[in-house]
């Protein structure tokens, strides 16, 4: 590996792209390195674990359904790669499908 | 419990006033032979009358406020029926009554507070925590005793020159006019909700830790805390039923060894530690007993704890599924679990048996009681 020489901007684009990162610091931390020590904006709660189910019977799994816990999680973004982020892009995902389990074929976002 | 006995028309009223629950309850005791299936109620309200109470607070009556999405219902105590719809603008999280009992605030979206007329079933006002360019989300929420103010706990944003900047948590006290800040103190982060104990002399933020705040003075300060994070323990404090729960404020936690229950006496401000035996079961929310003897648990079941032994008692499916929240009737006899989904489930507390099942407009996140 000592000997491969490093990547080398070949065209416009990414001597662009070069240029930016020139003089660049430092912008992203492991959240154990310190302050802060938990996820920001949408994610500021993320108890990991919470709900995964360490039952071996029945239920086995997350909520019964899953239907059941789709706001929970949507409103304070739980999980907001996986449902609706509630504060900030869908603040008023509510009003597009206020009962899941019944208003599940009408839901739509990005 | 402070109690009174006055004597009419020979037969003795007994009025006993449960400061912890809020009610008032008159027992009527006749000296003689009556048929009291015709002459109770009736004499009930003599009895109200003659202790110079309003006949509508005679006998403790509950109302169940549900909190969902966009609207909050209104369930009869006494009929489990859906008799109201509060349309607010929002998806519900924190929640308060005032004292006098006649209105609800409810925080919408995590920014949005609401204050709710009970009597006249409709939003008064709107405040927006937000503004001046600052996303500012509340978690944690609780009336100040001045009834014109809130301590929250706010979460805080903004861009500047194209950068998100997010501010440490913050316990603020803020005008319920305008959503002004009067004072705040920062908070570490990972705080996610707040309990006034001591007549709200102090207020309790829960995040890793339990973080004791003198606001008593003119300036807040950290007086104290109570350490969580190094014992291991997961917790979930969103659901707070303090009111309806005797002025202890509960909720459960977890270890990798089992699960325990934490409360706090918002009259002393003591903590208590309560780790339960057994493996643990999973749930969202707890409530105590009226009695003190047994904590009732939800999540995909309704467990029952029984605090002297300090194990599970019983653990019963619930058909519908999950369910986040869980109240008890005044008097014991019913539990309720709700929220998540858009059910909410009656049992029966003594044969855990369910009784009812209400069809709720929307999903829900809490349900609450106010007993009159």
């Amino acid at each position: 590996m000592k000997n491969k020489r490093p990547i080398q901007a070949l065209n416009e684009k990414a001597r662009a792209i070069q240029s930016l990162a020139e003089g660049e610091k430092k912008s992203v931390e492991a959240l154990q390195d310190g302050p802060p020590a938990m996820p920001l904006g949408c994610t500021t709660i993320f108890d990991t674990g919470w709900e995964t189910n360490p039952r071996p019977t029945y239920p086995i799994g997350n909520c019964q359904s899953s239907a059941k816990d789709f706001h929970g999680c949507a409103g304070d973004c739980w999980w907001p790669a996986q449902v609706p982020d509630g504060l900030t892009n869908h603040e008023d995902f509510d009003k597009q499908c206020p009962n899941v389990a019944r208003d599940w074929r009408v839901m739509k976002y990005d | 419990m402070p109690e009174r006995r006055q004597r009419l028309a020979g037969n003795e009223v007994r009025l006993i006033e449960n400061p912890g629950l809020r009610e008032i309850k008159v027992e009527f005791h006749a000296a003689q032979e009556l048929d009291m299936n015709k002459k109770l109620t009736s004499m009930l309200v003599i009895a109200a009358m003659f202790l110079g109470l309003n006949t509508n607070t005679a006998i403790a009556k509950d109302i169940f406020y549900y909190l969902g999405y966009g609207v909050v219902q209104v369930v009869d105590g006494d009929t489990d029926a859906i008799v109201a719809d509060i349309p607010v603008n929002g998806w519900i999280r924190e929640s308060a009554f005032t004292a006098d009992r006649k209105f609800l605030y409810v925080v919408t979206k995590r920014h949005l507070i609401h204050k709710i007329d009970l009597a006249e079933k409709q939003v008064v006002s709107t405040i927006d925590t937000g503004g001046a360019g600052w996303d500012r989300f509340i978690y944690g929420f609780d009336l100040a005793p001045d009834g014109k103010s809130a301590f929250v706990n706010l979460l805080s944003r903004t861009t500047q020159k194209g950068e998100v900047v997010v501010t440490p948590p913050m316990l603020a006290q803020i005008d319920l006019q305008d959503g002004r800040i009067m004072r705040s103190i920062e908070m570490p982060w990972g705080s996610t909700a707040l309990v006034s104990v001591k007549n709200s002399t102090n207020i309790y933020v829960i995040g890793k830790d339990i973080v004791k705040v003198d606001v008593s003075g003119k300036e807040m300060k950290v007086i104290g805390s109570y350490p969580m994070f190094e014992k291991k323990w997961n917790i979930l404090p969103l659901w707070d039923n303090t009111m309806e729960n005797g002025g202890v404020f509960m909720a459960n936690y977890y270890t990798p060894e089992l699960m325990g229950l934490v409360s706090i006496d918002t009259n002393s401000g003591e903590i208590t530690d309560t780790p339960l035996e057994g493996a643990p079961v999973f749930a969202y929310s707890v409530m105590s007993s009226p009695d003190k003897k047994k904590v009732y648990a939800v999540m995909d079941e309704l467990i029952v704890i029984d605090l002297e032994s300090r194990s599970y008692e019983h653990v019963v499916p619930i058909p519908e599924g999950t369910n986040y929240a869980i109240n008890i009737s005044s008097d014991g006899k019913k539990i309720y679990v709700s929220g998540g989904g858009s059910t909410t489930t009656v049992f029966d507390a003594e044969s855990l048996k369910p009784i009812s099942v209400l069809q709720m407009e929307s999903d829900g996140m809490d349900f609450r009681r106010l007993t009159f």
